[in-house]
């Protein structure tokens, strides 16, 4: 059994993978993506839909900046809306908070040469009716911002089929056959898939898979827990985040927040289970006391996702040295708001070789030295929690 | 936390036979039922579809309490067996340890009452959470006054508050006509009622019972239209259809009529079975998604049992309550022999005695019934009926798969999408869809909508219903506030241990600066 091969398949739709897809479709590439269940099924569509200039983790800040320059333009190039909205601040709760803030404005700005700024309560209170009164100011990052996850992992799809890229939905990669140093094939349950170049952007399942292709790739598997509430009034177009939470107000006017203790978990080759915990209540309270005047407003769902987290928690975006045509793509739990740079870095580095933006930080090589029970030094064993 | 070591959920007729068969057997048993309900809860049309027809006197706790427990009289009977009684209590969430969920140490529940919420560890579940209304759309079942026959029942019989003075009833099955017989015995005027079917479908002498006191059934018919001038129903038109579900020009009949009852069909009430991740399959014969259920009442998790309507529906239960006890006892039963309450020889001896009642099943509800009757409304309402009230999505934009109209979204790409090029990316997924249409996301959570989402995508796509996945449910499956939710008992350990992301920004920055 075959399924029509490609120059590059992509192992996994999610937004990581279907963003290189749309990257190398639309430069002419022959590409292939392959999904064991449907597009963004898991952490891709599941996740707080943040945008960020992620100056805390030097390492990714040179892809982060690529990608907050490509955001304002995506709806236009994939032409499906993905709700992109510019503009974020960070709530200041107490003067504590507010010092270290207008602290890291100094030190962020000067270091990655980033417009931030700071706004005082009044700010705040006016631009976000709802915000605890207590607010002491806000971080704002004009070039943050956030989008809609769902749509955007759809929209990514749509534009890869648009040009002319072939998705295999409900096929399970099983293996990979190779030939020497390469990968020829993919090995599916719906059939092999030929293959000159693979890049796995399988998210969870990273570890299990590019076992299978003969490497160790340190991922760790957590579940992460976000609630929603019913739609309230239209605030301030940008991204709020504070008091323990991220998330935004939606387009539609939900409240979408996450945060809190993240339980380290294990996932087999399938899409696992996604269950939420009794947390939703944890959740509930701090986002009633960031927005005290939304405290009658009902929680109407919550969501639960699956990431994964290298053991420094930044990506790698890297060709292995064996097999040498095997890209390993995980976005290590930054993938959504980093996408657009992700798939453009991916497509850069498949068709050519390199890229212009700066990935040094980012290779696999950096965890040559790590042993198969990381995960256990580490303290990331399935069932912990926040270690 | 308390720790309950058998916990019934729904105190109808078959959870409060499971609560009685083992507290009997020696089990400690709490019951919990959501009734009397906050009147917050049904304005959102939560559980049940009450579409506004409830009196001011629902917000009395007191009152509603003591007609809930009139209503039911087995209640006596389980409080005289030692069952621990809590009502007005929502069950909002369940939750157990399985492949990606290890933190917990054994089952629990979310519970809350008006005030607030918390959790509860149990041993084991029974479900007999009901049924809920089948949302069928029609132009104006939106306004105040269309409402479904299970929510009708609830005010008319359980918290005598229904403000209705005049009905249409949709539906001649059992579930309609026993719904227009209670509205008769209440006093409410039932004008009409409506059947797509060419013949009555439920029992023959409540119908003749009903054409006698001059009630028309109207067989090949359906509903056209609720009109009214503030949103409210004040007439009902129904139109005669012919053999290919179509209207017949000029058939048209006007009823001047405040309600309008739809009682098409009912829905197993799966919320918690599906957190716990019972096994839950689409059934034609018993209401569509049902849990799957061994012949003692036994679900597919080990500790998890479930009885009554939430067990699996059919229009002969809405005739023969019978059915749900002896459903309820057999899971009191399965409950306590687990339980080791009693032997499994006693349990195998009052099996014995439990022979269920034979159901007068219609046969094949969903593509008998439900089948029809969307297609009759789609032949007379068309596209522009909303299939989703919350979020005010056509059945048009959900075909389309277009974007919400408040994005204002235009382009070439977009328009050439719609859920014929979906199904050729790969099989229809009602979530999928209701990301990018919205339809099944609002405040009501999917309830009024849910059933014809997926006929219309396995309609649209030519797949079989059995094959369009199940909308998932999400704790909380009861709109909570906020201030409801909000964990009122958080430890400060929790406080102090809680975390934005993985890594605080602040952790980086400490280390950024070590590092410089």
């Amino acid at each position: 059994m075959k399924l029509d091969g490609a120059q590059v398949v992509i192992v996994g739709a999610g937004v990581t993978g279907l963003s290189a897809a749309w990257w190398l479709a639309r430069n002419g590439v022959d590409t292939v993506v392959v999904e064991k269940g449907v597009i963004g099924a898991e952490a891709s569509s599941r996740n707080g839909g943040d945008i960020s200039h992620r100056a805390y983790e030097p390492p990714v800040v040179p892809l982060a900046a690529e990608s907050l320059n490509l955001w304002p333009e995506m709806d236009d190039e994939l032409g499906y809306p993905t709700e992109y909205s510019p503009g974020s601040i960070h709530v200041a709760m107490d003067e504590e908070e507010a010092v270290w803030m207008k602290q890291s404005n100094i030190d962020w700005g000067e270091r990655f040469n980033l417009p931030l700024d700071w706004w005082d309560a009044d700010k705040v209170k006016d631009a976000v009716p709802l915000i605890a009164p207590e607010t002491t100011g806000a971080q704002f990052s004009p070039k943050d911002g956030h989008a809609n996850p769902q749509r955007t992992v759809q929209a990514y799809a749509w534009g890869f089929l648009d040009n002319g890229g072939r998705l295999y939905q409900h096929t399970a990669v099983t293996g990979f056959r190779k030939e020497g140093d390469k990968v020829v094939a993919v090995e599916t349950d719906k059939g092999e898939v030929e293959a000159d170049i693979v890049v796995c952007a399988a998210g969870p399942q990273t570890g299990v898979l590019c076992e299978k292709a003969g490497a160790f790739v340190p991922v760790a598997p957590a579940r992460v827990e976000i609630i929603i509430t019913a739609p309230v009034e239209s605030m301030w177009k940008g991204a709020v985040m504070g008091n323990g939470l991220y998330g935004r107000q939606t387009m539609r006017g939900n409240l979408a927040y996450g945060g809190g203790p993240h339980e380290w978990v294990d996932v087999e080759n399938q899409t696992p289970m996604k269950p939420n915990s009794p947390v939703v209540r944890n959740l509930s309270r701090r986002l009633a006391e960031l927005y005290p005047g939304a405290s009658d407003v009902p929680v109407i769902r919550s969501w639960a996702c699956v990431v994964e987290q290298t053991p420094d928690m930044l990506p790698i975006i890297d060709f292995l040295d064996s097999p040498d045509n095997f890209m390993v793509a995980t976005a290590s739990a930054h993938g959504f708001g980093l996408s657009p740079a992700t798939g453009k870095v991916i497509s850069d580095m498949v068709m050519h070789g390199e890229t212009t933006v700066d990935m040094s930080g980012l290779t696999y090589g950096r965890f040559n030295e790590v042993t198969p029970d990381w995960r256990a030094k580490k303290d990331w064993d399935p069932g912990h929690i926040n270690t | 936390m308390e720790h309950i070591q058998l916990a019934v959920v729904g105190a109808g007729v078959a959870g409060t036979a499971a609560a009685i068969e083992a507290a009997k057997a020696g089990v400690n048993v709490v019951l919990i039922d959501e009734n009397p309900l906050d009147m917050y809860m049904m304005g959102l049309d939560v559980p049940l579809f009450f579409g506004q027809r409830l009196m001011p006197t629902v917000q009395d706790k007191g009152a509603m309490m003591g007609r809930v427990v009139s209503a039911n009289p087995d209640l006596a009977e389980a409080e005289e067996a030692g069952v621990d009684i809590r009502l007005g209590t929502y069950v909002w969430g369940a939750f157990r340890n399985m492949e990606t969920s290890r933190v917990l140490d054994g089952p629990q529940l979310g519970l809350a009452d008006e005030n607030q919420s918390w959790t509860v560890k149990y041993d084991h579940l029974i479900v007999a959470a009901g049924g809920r209304d089948l949302g069928m759309g029609f132009a104006g079942w939106n306004f105040a006054g269309a409402m479904g026959a299970n929510a009708a029942y609830s005010l008319m019989s359980r918290y005598q508050a229904f403000t209705g003075r005049s009905m249409v009833v949709l539906g001649s099955g059992n579930l309609g006509l026993h719904t227009a017989k209670l509205a008769r015995e209440r006093g409410v005027e039932v004008k009409a009622i409506v059947e797509v079917d060419g013949a009555v479908r439920g029992d023959a002498a409540v119908a003749a019972e009903l054409e006698a006191a001059g009630v028309p059934i109207h067989t090949s018919h359906v509903i056209k239209e609720a009109a009214g001038s503030t949103d409210e129903v004040e007439s009902v038109t129904v139109v005669a259809i012919d053999g290919d579900n179509n209207a017949v020009v000029g058939s048209e009949i006007e009823y001047e009529a405040d309600t309008v009852c739809l009682a098409v069909g009912l829905v197993p009430t799966v919320e918690l079975l599906n957190l716990l991740d019972c096994d839950v399959r689409f059934d034609h014969h018993r209401g569509g998604y049902a849990p799957v259920v061994d012949e003692w009442m036994r679900t597919s998790v080990e500790n998890t049992y479930v009885c009554g309507d939430a067990a699996g529906y059919h229009d002969g239960m809405a005739a023969n309550p019978e059915i749900a006890r002896q459903q309820g006892r057999l899971a009191g039963v399965a409950a306590a022999e687990a339980l080791g309450a009693i032997d499994s020889a006693a349990a195998h001896e009052r099996r014995s005695e439990l022979t269920l009642a034979t159901a007068s099943a219609n046969g094949n509800e969903v593509d008998g019934v439900w089948k029809k009757w969307l297609a009759a409304l789609m032949n007379v309402g068309g596209l522009d009926v909303y299939v989703c009230q919350c979020e005010e999505v056509t059945r048009g934009e959900l075909l389309d798969v277009q974007p919400p109209r408040y994005l204002e979204w235009e382009s070439d790409e977009m328009r050439a999408r719609d859920l014929g090029t979906l199904a050729q990316d790969g099989p229809v997924n009602p979530d999928q869809v209701k990301r990018l249409t919205r339809a099944g996301m609002g405040h009501c959570q999917g309830r009024r909508c849910r059933e014809q989402v997926a006929m219309l995508l396995a309609d649209e796509s030519d797949t079989p219903l059995t094959e369009v996945p199940i909308m998932s449910y999400r704790p909380p499956v009861r709109p909570l506030p906020l201030r409801i939710m909000w964990a009122h008992d958080e430890t400060q350990q929790v406080r102090d241990d809680w975390v934005v992301w993985f890594k605080h920004s602040r952790d980086y920055m400490r280390e950024m600066q070590e590092a410089d």
